[in-house]
């Protein structure tokens, strides 16, 4: 299986610095707010360093001294700590904010835009479900991760200095003994995060199966309806979800069992300072109080959680590479299909002009006189040739028809014309330059296409057909409409041109779909018409009333007509029929006509059956005799 | 008042088969929280009982004078420091193993739980009639599938337990603490009323905050959703800039709506915050205060400190865990509204013993359908079709010819008429039986993601290779999966992009061959094959003609005019009916797209005639 391209990407055990160094670079323009975050950060920290300090003094002055002033400037600053911390809070809180929707609107943009550029290659193995995950989940969770990683980056690592420094200062025998718990603290953290990264990566990997699996089970819901695989198919999807509880509860455990520890080992400190420092609290020798004891304790009871908290982002931080990783290479994907750097260049020595109708913006005329396949050859998949050795050439005003077997390549003729993938061999020539030398931009901005399969979104008839010309007036569109015969069943339409046809255009029916793909072509006004079976589901009578419309408009331009009902193309200019990736004859009608080769066989084969079924049937006009 | 009972019916269902569970957890929590506050206790025993013995006003507490009588007298407890150690570490041990036991049997409850949830979910939605998908957005549905039950997920495995530990550790310690200090205990709860206040009145506050960012994101979703979808044709009409302008006013407003949120937040955050550092600086300097004034011990004094801390930090989180639970209910009213739609065969009325199998007779008589009130599809649509014969339907887009079909399968039930097959009423037979009798090609065929073989087989689990390779042959499709790197195990990815127009409509022919049904239905499932492929399908289901009905619906009238019947369907209604000949004498649409068809026939025949004569020249007899 080689197209899994988009599949759950493998996974790096290490961190991979060089992945998030480049992602920072998003956060380049949110250097401000990073800075004040991390001061607010610093703040927090030394400030929860102080309290257990401060309820420590207190107890000593209260013990030693009873009610004094010092005790009352003591709980003045003990309440002056807390109006500090909380102003902290919301400043880092704001600050996180405004990175975090900062660089999600930033990434998506960038995302979207290059979304826009990259070529069909790249769509034709990665399903839609798996692209939007990329432009929404994955950029949330990058986001969001970058302002709180460096926040307890900070805070964490300040606070475990703080504590560590405060604690030397007053006593440092006692100071090393509480110290002495982090080792095993870090130890097993390391060791239960790095298994709860396993596990929470296989239910990340199982999420996604599922919703793949929802999204087939809503949109193939009629075929399943139809093949009654309900229950097969509920079976292959609690395959899925018996999966996700296995991983939830291998995930759950393992944080069930890592919080108690940790904190156990908190109360291990704490102990061990009441037995160490319990000690020398009536000895002479220390300067051991009943303010400093307690005060360690706290401390003892609250070191792990910044230690906790920096394991834990750290894990996000792993967890969230394999986002950082799909996105970053979304964005570090170069389109396949672009302008080369000279034509860049001669856009922008032309963009200062003014925009003038007889030069285009790559500074070529605008018009195309004449289209050459040189010795074209073309691959979806190496080794799978689809077309070889393709050789055409077209002037303007012509009609070029393909006809020929299925999976024979039509499709692909028309894909690389309109350059959405381009030659893997040979060149495709416009007025006689290499049609990579123009720009994409011009080019297919001269195309008006009806695809094979008629895709409309969601909204209006009218918004649809005014996709194919933005600043179309609501008369043009009803012209275009009446044009390929659609304005009478889009009248009859509950609403008119203001139904909303649904999502991909579902509450149409296929034939109406086609129509209003081609009204959308046609408004476009192209120099270039492509389509592609167009009016494969729509019967013949509409069909030849369109073919009456179409044809007007044809005149002058280019078009190239893909058909399989070879009644729809015998006025073309030029017949081609397609082989296996070759062009096996051509011609006009009658020229192909009297060569009495492949497309006298399909031609006569597809009427004459008709004729004899009917003299079968008893239909007079020629004798049966004559027949044999 | 009514939404909300429903709600907690459906929530206790939820519940169904894990209650004890659950219950357990609680119990273990329960355990394990009075242990956790046997931790400090501890110190304040040996400090009060042990290093201030005899020291200060304040005599020891009874608790604390039992305490250190037990554990061997203060002298004994001076110089062995290390049992209280031993203690404290014991105690957290003890409260830890209970904790991970509350962990893991909440884990395992709501796990179930969300187990069945989700197969649920999914079963439904595949029970679902077509109409609710008529209505319905797919993303908006996968959303509701996915990130809604992964909200009720976490509620149900982080906040439950979350709810329950706030109260828990704040009614458990309670006793002692008055048993320790009233004046204290006092002290200590005296901001918590404010704290939960403040919670509740946030979690009102920011309910649409939150409503609103969450609309926000789905229509970014959607944006891109609906842009990715279509991205060929954005492609085919070079609409980049206007795409990028759409989805930039999504983007700029979903910026505002979360950075809103996160003011919010931060407000609620540091406020509630402040409350809660006030409460413990308001335990400091009272405590410290009482302990100068000497009526409290300092031992008792730290106490209270931890244990303020323990419980407040629970309670702290209670705004979180309410805008959390605002949004999982939220989200269980959006799975409710899937799980609560009725099913398509909720109202179907089977008669008992239904048929063992169906010959294959249809007739539709005068049945009317419509999807919208006052825009009829069908109207009084009859026709018979005996078994064994052939069914072709012709007509202009959007006559109904699909949606004919649509009511044989019953994706959609008719308005009125009566469809009968082998004279039973379509109404009383069972759905799954009737479409197991059928066959279809619908006109956009929908392929899974799996191999082809796989694919094949759906229609026929039991199908083995031959007979799919026969059937592919049939389809004229078999020769073009050879030449695939990977032949029928070729994946055919999201909707079978990779396979052009054709074949996989052949593919779609081939996996409606496997099977033989009662009744073989084409809708529109040559339009995009070759004329020879057509002529060679049609061939081929001709020679299979008698062994089930066929019904074909098509465009050409080539493809038609050798059923047994065709009907011409316009605007919902059916003009003509009858045999080729009879259809052309009639001169209706029939005899119209015939003549359309004409001109090139007769041309052809010119030329056939031409070639006839030429080979009489060249071979004389
Ligand atoms: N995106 C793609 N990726 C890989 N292979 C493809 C892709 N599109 C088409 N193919 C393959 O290329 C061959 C030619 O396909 P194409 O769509 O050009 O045929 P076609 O002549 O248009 O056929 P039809 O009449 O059925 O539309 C087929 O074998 C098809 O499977
Ligand atoms: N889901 C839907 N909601 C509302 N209207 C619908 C829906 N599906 C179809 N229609 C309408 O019902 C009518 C009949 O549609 P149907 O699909 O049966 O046409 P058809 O005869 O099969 O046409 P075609 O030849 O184009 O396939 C059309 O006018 C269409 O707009
Ligand atoms: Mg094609
Ligand atoms: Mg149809």
């Amino acid at each position: 299986m080689s197209d899994v391209a988009f599949q759950e990407d493998e996974y790096h055990r290490q961190l991979d610095l060089a992945l998030w160094r480049r992602v920072l670079r998003h956060a380049r323009p949110y250097r401000r707010p990073l800075l004040g975050l991390s001061v607010a950060a610093l703040v927090v920290a030394t400030v929860e360093v102080f309290f257990p300090l401060a309820t420590g003094w207190l107890i000593d002055e209260a013990v030693a001294n009873g009610v004094s002033g010092r005790l009352y400037a003591l709980a003045g600053f003990y309440f002056a700590l807390c109006l500090l911390l909380s102003v902290c809070i919301f400043a880092f809180i704001s600050f996180a904010g405004r990175v975090a929707t900062g660089v999600a609107f930033d990434l998506r943009e960038q995302a979207f835009t290059r979304l826009q550029q990259l070529s069909f290659a790249y769509f034709d193995v990665r399903p839609v479900g798996w692209l939007v995950t990329r432009v929404t989940a994955d950029v949330s969770k990058i986001s969001s991760l970058l302002p709180w990683f460096l926040l307890d980056l900070v805070w964490g690592g300040s606070l475990i200095l703080g504590i560590a420094v405060a604690m030397l200062w007053i006593n440092w025998p006692l100071a090393l003994i509480v110290l002495a718990i982090m080792p095993p603290i870090s130890l097993i953290s390391v060791f239960f995060q790095r298994r709860m990264l396993g596990s929470s990566r296989l239910i990340r990997k199982t999420n996604s199966q599922m919703t793949a699996a929802f999204n087939e089970a809503i949109t193939g819901v009629r075929t399943t309806k139809t093949l009654v695989r309900e229950d097969e198919a509920l079976r292959e999807f609690q395959g899925l979800s018996s999966g996700m509880f296995q991983h939830c509860m291998r995930n759950a455990l393992q944080s069930a069992a890592y919080l108690p520890m940790v904190m156990s080992l908190g109360s291990l400190g704490v102990g061990l300072v009441l037995w160490r420092g319990g000690v020398t609290l009536g000895s002479a020798e220390g300067s051991m109080t009943l303010g400093t004891l307690i005060a360690f304790m706290q401390f003892a009871a609250f070191l792990h959680m910044p230690v906790e908290e920096l394991a834990r982002r750290f894990t996000d931080l792993q967890s969230a590479q394999a986002a950082a990783e799909r996105v970053q290479s979304l964005l570090d994907t170069e389109p396949a299909i672009a302008d080369s750097p000279a034509v860049c260049a001669r856009l922008a020595a032309h963009s200062a002009d003014a925009p003038r109708d007889d030069v285009a913006i790559d500074g070529f005329s605008p018009r195309i006189e004449r289209i050459a396949f040189r010795d074209v050859g073309f691959w979806y998949k190496p080794g799978e040739p689809v077309l070889q050795h393709f050789d055409l050439e077209v002037r303007m005003g012509q009609t070029i028809a393909l006809v020929g077997a299925t999976g024979g390549g039509k499709s692909t003729i028309v894909s690389l014309l309109a350059r959405f993938y381009e030659p893997t061999e040979g060149r495709i020539e416009v007025d006689g330059v290499e049609y990579r030398e123009r720009a994409l931009e011009w080019w297919q901005s001269n195309f008006g296409i009806v695809l094979q399969s008629p895709v409309l979104f969601s909204g209006s008839v009218r918004e649809n057909i005014r996709y194919g010309r933005l600043d179309a007036t609501d008369e043009e569109v009803e012209a275009a409409a009446r044009l390929v015969n659609a304005h009478g069943f889009i009248s009859e339409l509950s609403e008119g041109y203001d139904f909303d046809v649904g999502e991909r255009g579902n509450r149409l029916s296929t034939g109406q779909r086609q129509l209003i793909s081609l009204a959308r072509a046609v408004i476009a006004d192209p120099q270039v018409f492509i389509l592609d079976e167009a009016t494969s589901s729509v019967d013949t009578e509409t069909e030849r009333l369109i073919q009456d419309g179409v044809h007007r408009v044809l005149e002058g331009r280019l078009s190239f007509v893909i058909a399989h009902r070879l009644s729809t193309i015998r006025a073309a200019d030029l017949i081609l029929v397609i082989d296996a990736g070759r062009v096996v004859e051509q011609g006009t009608h009658a020229e192909l006509m009297a060569r009495r080769g492949r497309y006298h066989a399909l031609y006569v084969g597809q009427f004459t059956r008709q004729r004899e079924q009917a003299w079968l049937a008893g239909d007079a006009t020629p004798s049966k005799a004559e027949l044999r | 008042m009514q939404a909300q009972t429903h709600r907690l019916r459906l929530f206790w269902r939820l519940l169904a088969g894990q209650r004890l569970v659950y219950a357990c957890a609680t119990l273990a929590l329960v355990v394990a929280s009075c242990f956790l506050y046997l931790v400090p206790l501890v110190p304040q025993i040996v400090i009060d009982g042990v290093f201030m013995a005899g020291e200060g006003e304040a005599a020891p507490s009874r608790l604390t004078a039992w305490a250190v009588e037990r554990l061997g007298g203060e002298t004994f407890l001076r110089q062995n420091l290390w049992l209280p150690a031993l203690l404290i570490l014991a105690f957290s041990a003890i409260a830890g193993a209970f904790t991970y036991l509350r962990g893991r049997w909440s884990a395992r409850a709501s796990e179930s739980i969300i187990r069945r949830l989700r197969d649920q979910v999914y079963d439904q939605l595949q029970h679902l009639p077509c109409r609710y998908f008529d209505q319905a957005e797919t993303g908006d549905l996968i959303q509701r599938a996915t990130s809604d039950v992964e909200t009720v997920r976490t509620f149900l495995t982080s906040h439950v337990v979350e709810i329950g530990r706030a109260l828990i550790m704040f009614l458990v310690p309670l006793p002692l603490m008055l048993s320790i200090d009233w004046r204290m205990t006092l002290v200590s709860v005296l901001l918590m009323p404010v704290i939960v206040g403040f919670s509740v009145f946030f979690f009102l506050k920011v309910k649409s905050a939150f409503r609103q960012t969450d609309e926000a994101e789905a229509k970014l979703t959607t944006t891109v959703q609906e842009n990715l979808a279509g991205i060929r044709v954005v492609r085919a009409f070079a609409r980049q800039a206007f795409e990028e302008q759409k989805f930039g006013q999504a983007n700029t407003t979903h910026r505002e709506r979360d950075f809103r949120l996160y003011r919010i937040l931060a407000w609620f955050w540091s406020s509630s915050d402040l409350i809660c550092f006030l409460q413990r600086a308001l335990v400091v300097c009272a405590g410290a205060w009482w302990v100068a004034t000497g009526s409290l011990q300092v031992g008792a004094f730290f106490f209270f400190i931890t244990a303020v801390g323990m419980f407040m930090w629970p309670l702290r989180q209670m705004g979180r865990i309410l805008t959390d639970l605002g949004k999982a209910i939220v989200a269980l009213d959006r799975i409710g509204e899937i799980l609560g739609a009725a099913r398509e065969s909720a109202a179907d009325q089977v008669a008992a013993p239904g048929p063992e199998t169906l010959r294959g007779e249809i007739v539709f008589d005068r049945v009317s359908f419509a999807h919208a009130e006052n825009s009829p599809v069908l109207r009084e649509v009859s026709f018979r079709v005996p078994a064994g014969s052939s069914l072709a339907i012709l007509g202009p887009s959007g006559s109904g010819k699909s949606t004919i079909i649509n009511l044989l399968l019953r994706l959609y039930d008719h308005d009125a008429g009566e469809i009968r097959l082998d004279g039973h009423d379509l109404r009383e037979l069972d759905r799954a039986f009737v479409r197991r009798q059928m066959s279809v090609v619908m006109q956009e065929p929908f392929l899974y993601s799996k191999t082809l073989r796989e694919n094949l087989r759906l229609a026929r689990p039991g199908a083995n290779d031959e007979e799919i390779i026969e059937a592919t042959t049939v389809a004229a499709v078999h020769d073009s999966i050879q030449r695939f790197a990977h032949r029928y195990d070729t994946l055919v990815g999201e909707r079978g992009v990779t396979l052009s127009g054709g074949q996989r409509q052949r593919v779609a022919i081939a996996r409606a061959l496997v099977k033989a049904p009662a009744v073989l239905i084409l809708d529109d499932a040559l339009s995009a094959v070759d004329t020879d492929t057509e002529a060679a399908i049609l061939a081929a289901l001709a020679a299979r003609a008698g062994h089930h009905t066929t019904i074909l619906i098509a465009h050409r009238v080539s493809t038609v005019m050798h059923a047994d019947q065709i009907i011409v369907l316009e605007q919902g209604r059916v003009t003509e009916s009858g045999t080729h000949l009879a259809l052309l004498e009639r001169g209706g649409l029939y005899a119209r797209l015939w003549q359309a068809q004409g001109e090139a026939a007769e041309d052809c025949e010119r030329e056939r005639l031409a070639g006839l004569a030429a080979r009489a020249e060249t071979a004389p007899p």
